[in-house]
């Protein structure tokens, strides 16, 4: 199942970055809410986007200077796969609406990662936007309804002390 | 309360065909080019929201520390990477190494802020997160 997808990186490595990325997300949620807590939601998710193309160009700067981008040989990409930013964008304004209902920041991030959790087995299972299909096991399964359950009760319970 | 319930759920699975899409794009190009793409698109669209709601420039902005607007360039990276990740492993196992990290993190971040936690469900959660990625990592190609 995984014939389509480069393999030259030892899966525990790749396993590895995406946990990092994790991290890297928690710090990203401290500093954009930072933001928001001094002027409002829009003006985070649009300050951070601007910041964020400043830092995506000159990195780039960076590794042409290295001579490190090679882009030659690959197959084009539809134009629909440019526009992942407008679901990134329009997440922070659900995101934003939902926080301020009565499921709060508790209800709205416990759901929000269900949501996703459900997408990438549906992701996976008919390769959606052009990613290779993977076959689902019950390992991934269990793994994700454990996951889910943890991140539930550190969110739903972990934050409000008794 | 039905409306809220599917913003948030709606809000979760935007992030997953977000990060589907960018690393549909990286196949092409390369994973810093989808990030760079996916934070100008955005920005495009934010601008042009903003204009239209206003509040893009709130009273208050000149008292922000300047390393609050690391989130930027962090969400670079976060991008590059997920979207590296998940022509590797796959949507469920990205999502689930991600969100792994992110709650690990979180609750180091909230012990280190001295954020008030309630440590038997967290130390609890925290085990369940750890228990479901050891199980990910089993020897079965996925």
């Amino acid at each position: 199942m995984t014939a389509t997808s480069p393999l030259e990186n030892p899966r525990p490595l790749v396993f590895f970055a995406a946990f990092s990325a994790g991290g890297l997300l928690t710090l990203m949620v401290h500093f954009n809410g930072e933001l928001a807590r001094y002027g409002n939601p829009l003006f985070s998710s649009w300050t951070a986007h601007g910041t964020g193309t400043i830092a995506a160009i000159v990195f780039l700067g960076l590794l042409y200077r290295r001579g490190r981008v090679m882009t030659e040989g690959r197959p084009p990409a539809p134009l629909w796969a440019y526009l992942g930013g407008l679901s990134g964008a329009a997440t922070v304004m659900l995101s934003s609406t939902a926080v301020n209902s009565p499921l709060a920041l508790a209800g709205t991030l416990s759901l929000g990662l269900s949501g996703q959790a459900i997408f990438s087995l549906a992701a996976d299972h008919w390769g959606l936007f052009g990613l290779p299909k993977r076959r689902l096991t019950a390992r991934n399964l269990v793994a994700l309804a454990l996951i889910i359950a943890g991140s539930a009760l550190i969110i739903l319970e972990g934050r409000n002390p008794a | 309360m039905i409306v809220a319930v599917l913003l948030a759920c709606s809000a979760g699975i935007l992030i997953g065909i977000s990060r589907q899409i960018n690393g549909r794009l990286s196949l092409s190009t390369s994973p810093l080019i989808a990030s760079f793409w996916n934070h100008v698109v955005g920005f495009a669209f934010l601008t042009v929201l903003g204009l239209a709601l206003g509040g893009l420039l709130p009273e208050g902005v000149g008292q922000v520390p300047w390393y609050d607007y690391l989130g930027g360039p962090i969400g670079v990276v976060f991008v590059a990477a997920g979207s590296w990740v998940i022509a590797r492993i796959g949507a469920v196992n990205t999502a689930l190494m991600m969100i792994g990290g992110q709650m690990v993190s979180s609750v180091l971040l909230d012990l280190a802020l001295s954020v008030p936690t309630a440590l038997l469900p967290t130390g609890l959660g925290v085990a369940l997160v750890l228990a479901g990625i050891a199980l990910s990592q089993g020897k079965r190609r996925s």
